[in-house]
């Protein structure tokens, strides 16, 4: 079966039976936002049933989109958040693309300013690695994009997608080797966006995300992962009733191949390690559970195929 | 920007160029500073790395007096004055405080600030509170610093009664280098440095 990720936005009436419409035909909420008289449901359904899932919504004035960018979640790097340079053009990007499903963190580097000082440090190293795609946002001159975008992507083993004013010929001209995605006319700009054209400049970012989400997707096909990371979110908050006290916007972040649980590790490692997925097989069976560079949240990296011989 | 009788950007990276203009523009406007520069010239090499802001200043405007302020009613043995302008009254109230004692000087709301029991001097609407051109040029080269790269900390200053300049890298560059840069900039915008 595969899951396809979805945007559902309708209204607050009747919108339980959207969630167990979703749940009945197999797929899984992400995330749920209600504001005011409006929800939002982030989701994955069976690709066969987005007709089906279409048709059921229409009576309550709900519209279904397909969001490639929900259940992933991004870095968006950024050499210096110096309270001088505000607004950062940044922002509005980790914001735009929230709008679209993303889940993106803000990733201010310490001493990432400056083209000869810029560095990136373990910890900055280590909380991009946990992300499923980092997009770095580097500024106006391809002299100094050329020679510092080298030094922040040193040991960033996530794809990247590199943004900058330089145009896209000019940024693959001088990344060496190639990232995995490019949008040029994007550097610093002092001001918000607002026209026409820098919409179009965050649309550009978004297109060019979900070509490289696509392509992650398509590479974890060869080797599928031994849970879906949606179901296994069902599972812990299932699992664990302490979840649901956690006030963060998703307690339990959904990636691309693992989830980010915003509980304290020490604490819960081993409860999670030993939750049943199904008769016999543990989380602990199918993914690696490891403390998060992020805070004291505890990241779960999911198994492929390959080496667990299981699919559930 | 067509208030500026001179403003140019130059850098050898086109696109860079153009940003920089446009960073230019939008920080000025947001400083509200426009008006206040009559040249202005930057050159970036980011090979280098410099960032290099040369200009003059217009007059800039005249100083800010009570009478700009507020109005002023006397009441009896009270003064009243309402507030029209905000912007410059904690400067305002530090004034009275000083002329009047904090005894005597009492702002129940937002908007008004009444002087009780002391006679206001002959003159007082006339009393200037801010001039303008103390601070323009510092407020310019906070703009500057704005507008300069990310990660250019080495930065060298200067103001005048009218030219200013603003140099800054990421690297400590020879003196010499820096002075004929600056120079140089001057003599494009037909100014001599002083």
């Amino acid at each position: 079966m595969i899951l396809v990720p979805i945007t559902y936005t309708g209204g607050v009436y009747r919108h339980d039976e959207v969630i167990d419409y979703i749940e009945d035909l197999g797929g899984y909420i992400v995330q749920k936002h209600e504001m005011a008289q409006e929800i939002v449901l982030q989701a994955f359904i069976p690709k066969d049933d987005i007709g089906r899932f279409t048709e059921f919504a229409k009576p309550l004035a709900g519209e279904v989109t397909e969001s490639p960018l929900v259940g992933c979640e991004i870095a968006v790097v950024i050499p210096s958040l110096e309270i001088h340079h505000l607004p950062h053009s940044a922002c509005d990007i980790a914001e735009y693309l929230r709008t679209v499903g993303a889940k993106t963190n803000m990733v201010g580097l310490a001493r990432g300013f400056g083209k000869r000082i810029s560095q990136l440090n373990d910890e900055e190293r280590d909380v991009i690695n946990e992300h499923d795609l980092a997009i770095y946002v580097l500024g106006n001159f391809e002299t100094c994009i050329e020679q510092k975008f080298n030094g922040l992507r040193r040991g960033v083993n996530v794809p990247i997608i590199l943004t900058g004013a330089p145009p896209l010929e000019a940024l693959k001209r001088i990344s060496d080797p190639p990232a995995a995605g490019y949008v040029g006319n994007l550097g610093r700009f002092m001001h918000r966006t607002r026209t026409e054209a820098d919409i179009g400049r965050l649309d550009a970012v978004v297109e060019e995300t979900a070509r490289v989400l696509k392509e992650i997707r398509d590479e974890i096909a060869h080797d599928p992962l031994s849970v879906s990371p949606a179901r296994l979110k069902e599972v812990i908050e299932n699992g664990i009733p302490e979840i649901h006290n956690v006030y963060s916007p998703t307690p339990v972040t959904v990636q691309l191949t693992g989830l980010r649980i915003k509980l304290p590790f020490d604490r819960y490692h081993d409860t999670i390690r030993s939750l049943p997925v199904e008769e016999d097989v543990t989380i602990g069976d199918t993914a690696w559970i490891s403390p998060s560079r992020m805070r004291d949240y505890i990241l779960v990296q999911i198994k492929p195929f390959s080496e667990t011989h299981i699919v559930v | 920007m067509t208030m500026l009788d001179v403003f140019e950007v130059e850098c050898f990276e086109e696109v860079g160029r153009d940003f920089y203009k446009q960073i230019t523009e939008t920080v000025l406007s947001d400083h509200n500073l426009t008006a206040v520069i009559s040249k202005l010239r930057i050159f970036i090499d980011p090979r280098l790395p410099i960032f290099v802001a040369v200009g003059t200043i217009r007059d800039a405007g005249g100083a800010i007096r009570i009478s700009d302020i507020g109005s002023i009613q006397v009441q009896g043995s009270d003064t009243v004055i309402s507030i029209r302008d905000e912007t410059y009254l904690a400067q305002f109230l530090t004034r009275l405080y000083e002329l009047f004692g904090h005894d005597h000087v009492d702002q129940p709301d937002r908007f008004t600030i009444i002087i009780s029991e002391i006679p206001i001097p002959a003159g007082f609407e006339e009393i200037e509170i801010v001039n303008r051109a103390d601070t323009v040029l510092r407020d310019l080269i906070y703009a500057m610093t704005v507008i300069a790269p990310e990660g250019f900390k080495v930065r060298r200053e200067s103001y005048g009664k009218r030219q200013f300049f603003y140099a800054a890298s990421e690297n400590t560059l020879p003196e010499h280098v820096v002075e004929d840069l600056i120079s140089a900039q001057f003599a494009l915008i037909g100014e001599e440095m002083a």
